[in-house]
């Protein structure tokens, strides 16, 4: 009898065979060696082929897909927690008797007010808004507070969520535990008398903020005009567009205003961003002075060194310390200025260098032309910069590793798919500011609106991460996918992303793009995490 | 239809986690999830999550365009679900409705795919030349495994596809020839014929 083609024998195998031709290929078989033998290979190969498909690949239990039922609850949940807190916002706008309109006013930038810049603008609502804002903010805060906890607890509950249920609840405890300790005033006039004492952190909100008494703990201040003429025993923030310091503050100044005036006593640093920065003749800083600002002008004392930018000018009647560092239009030290260390400049053109003689300059002088920059990698300062980015670079990769295991990997492998990502980043990268400041004038306010925007800071940096594990997955092709192989990648992608960010001209391109696909990878897999696979 | 054909009902351990509804049987899920029972379905998306992407992913090749299958597959479950009348395994029945997102979602990218639905006449009836390698054998090794995932990952759509939905998935030719709209003669050739391009371009690797 002739013997069957394999093509019949696969088919057998297979069980697509017709019955009655099944059973003569039986008969054939048990007197066929060759055909049994060949029958035999297909089935394992079969059996083979069957096998390997089945054995998923690790990257195929897909982290997105495969919680995307998980992940479908939790965002249903935030939903809930979302839609309660829209309309207690609401309520809380009802009660007030405040409308949108109004609080848009304030933003308008072809309004009275909006003759100062745009960003300014903001600050404008956000003290005149204050009023509005911080009187539902303490609602909305307790609510949300209230919510995400009880969300939390129900996440915990429903079991299956027990991990990210706990994650959520330890973040949410970790940054709820200081606003315990903070006492909140609000108002258009938010005062403490001269003859009061604040024990706690304070924040404060108004139209004016001023502290004529006494306040332990740090100073948190948002307003049209913030004014210290008492004193801060610890820290002042302030987000104004007026700050006068005229009593002490024995801490550090952070401020994001369009002015700030020191005439007091200052214990440490300031660090600033301002239109006009100001160290009057009275003024006394502790520290040191890093700040960008518009137009600087020191005429009081900082103990330390000052390292400015400016877009204007640095006048300096002053005296500093130690160092004077500047790069800016133009900078002019007048015959009382003291410079107790080296100066060094960068200005637009040397005569926009004005040194009077009488000026003191105990260290040396260096001042150039703004293009002729110092190769920054000739300092060891440099160095051990880049030692500490890279660590914690380093440290937050292993630590998204640790605690979001899936979602970091596939973020990584959703960089491959460059443009979508790129694309994706670009957009984020250029709307997310815009919708901060439309989210700020919108219902959930301000809050969510400085909420959003850490978010994208994070996401920015959290970038290069993505990006440089995807590289040195790309480059090394590591057989395994353990922690410590995508630690490895990480390390080498982060390397290369250093180093290739330091070439001229191309370094700057290339870490924008290492921005934007970051950002896209990241967008996309928490838009492909956040979609409902059962839930619609 | 070859739905007669007895193929047992796996239990799926691998896809399952220790969930209040893992007591229950496949048959009263299925039922409850027919009545719309979120509880249901969403057991149903936990026993099956695994096995539908792994056959989105290998029959789409991109990540992204598995997941977002993956997805349509489960969320047109809700509506779908309610046509499975149980003449045929549950995991299979699955695999096809999964198998049939697929093939529209490659119909859809590469409008028309020819490969699919241009029969070429005579190509029923392959012979083997005794030139072709010899079936793949017992390869037991993970990384051989993951070699011959690798090349049938690597394979052209036509050979790939029923292939996966053959061994993956485990339909029958019938379903596979209903799925993709061809004879069921041409996908007994293309899957012959997909197999031994398997062998030739595992031949350099393995002996």
């Amino acid at each position: 009898m002739e013997c069957y083609s394999e093509q019949i024998c696969a088919l057998a195998v297979d069980g697509e065979l017709a019955p009655d031709e099944a059973r003569r290929l039986r008969d054939h078989l048990a007197t066929c060696r060759r055909c049994r033998k060949l029958v035999d290979a297909l089935r394992a190969e079969n059996h083979v082929l069957s096998e390997s498909l089945h054995e998923l690949p690790e990257e195929a239990a897909s982290p997105a897909v495969f919680s995307h039922l998980r992940r479908s609850w939790v965002w249903g949940d935030l939903a809930v927690l979302a839609a309660v807190l829209a309309l207690g916002s609401i309520g809380a706008i009802w009660f007030d008797r405040l409308s949108i309109p109004a609080a848009l006013e304030w933003f308008n930038p072809f309004s009275a007010g909006g003759r100062t810049n745009l960003i300014f603008s903001l600050f404008d609502f956000a003290s005149g808004g204050t009023a509005m804002l911080t009187e539902y903010a303490a609602v909305v805060g307790f609510l949300s507070l209230l919510l995400l906890l009880g969300g939390g607890a129900l996440l915990l509950g429903r079991g299956r969520l027990r991990q990210p249920g706990l994650r959520l609840l330890i973040v949410l405890l970790v940054l709820s535990l200081p606003s315990f300790a903070l006492e909140r005033r609000k108002g258009e006039f938010v005062t403490v008398a001269a003859n009061e004492t604040v024990d706690d952190t304070l924040m404060a909100a108004g139209n004016t903020v001023r502290i004529e008494g006494v306040v332990n703990g740090d100073l948190l201040a948002v307003g049209q005009t913030v004014e210290v003429s008492g004193t801060v025993k610890g820290d002042l923030l302030t987000l104004a567009k007026r700050t006068v310091v005229s009593g002490t503050v024995e801490g550090r100044i952070y401020t994001f205003s369009e002015s700030l005036d020191l005439d007091g006593q200052l214990g440490h640093s300031i660090y600033g961003f301002a239109q006009a920065l100001r160290v009057n003749e009275r003024g006394h800083v502790g520290e040191g002075l890093v700040a960008a600002a518009g137009d600087i002008s020191l005429e009081g004392e900082v103990k330390r060194s000052v390292d400015i930018l400016t877009s204007g000018n640095a006048d300096v009647s002053g005296s500093i310390g130690r160092d004077l560092t500047m790069s800016g239009v133009s900078l002019t030290l007048t015959n009382t200025a003291r410079v107790g260390g080296n100066l060094s400049a960068r200005v637009r053109q040397l005569s926009e260098a004005h040194i009077a003689d009488g000026a003191t300059i105990v260290g040396k002088r260096d001042i150039q032309v703004q293009q002729a920059k110092k190769s920054q990698f000739a300092r060891p300062r440099f160095y051990f910069h880049q030692a500490v980015w890279f660590a914690a670079a380093m440290l937050v990769g292993w630590l998204g590793l640790v605690l979001f295991p899936r979602f970091f990997r596939s973020t990584t492998q959703a960089v491959g798919s460059t443009w979508l990502s790129l694309g994706l980043g670009v957009g984020i990268l250029a709307g997310v500011p815009v919708a901060v400041v439309v989210v700020a004038i919108t219902l959930i306010g301000l809050p969510i609106s400085l909420m959003l925007f850490a978010v994208y800071l994070t996401a920015i940096y959290l970038a290069k991460i993505w990006v440089g594990a995807f590289l040195g997955r790309m480059l090394l092709k590591p057989s395994g996918a353990t922690k410590g192989d995508w630690m490895l990648g990480l390390l080498v992608g982060l390397l290369i992303l250093a180093i290739v960010g330091f070439i001229p001209y191309l370094g700057g391109l290339v870490r924008l793009g290492v921005v934007c696909l970051g950002l896209g990878a990241f967008a996309g897999q928490l838009y492909r995490a956040s979609r409902p696979a059962i839930m619609a | 239809m070859d739905a007669k054909r007895n193929m047992a009902k796996e239990p799926q351990p691998r896809e399952g986690e220790p969930r209040q509804m893992e007591g229950l049987g496949l048959e009263s899920v299925i039922e409850r999830a027919q009545g719309h029972d979120v509880e249901a379905l969403g057991e149903i998306y936990r026993r099956y999550v695994r096995r539908v992407f792994g056959l989105c992913r290998y029959m789409l090749t991109s990540r992204e365009g598995a997941e977002d299958a993956t997805s349509e597959v489960f969320l047109k479950l809700q509506r779908s679900i309610e046509s499975y009348d149980g003449s045929i395994p549950f995991p299979r029945w699955l695999l096809r409705v999964a198998g049939n997102q697929c093939i529209d979602a490659l119909r859809r990218r590469q409008r028309g795919l020819k490969v699919f639905v241009e029969v070429e006449e005579g190509s029923a009836v392959i012979e083997a030349t005794s030139s072709e390698p010899s079936p793949l054998g017992a390869v037991i090794s993970t990384q051989e495994r993951a070699q011959v995932r690798d090349t049938i990952a690597r394979l052209p759509e036509n050979y790939r596809v029923p292939l996966v939905l053959r061994y993956y998935g485990e339909l029958s030719y019938d379903e596979i020839a209903h799925e993709l709209g061809l004879e069921r003669n041409y996908v007994a050739a293309l899957i012959f014929r997909s197999k031994q391009e398997l062998r030739r371009r595992m031949a350099p690797r393995s002996k």
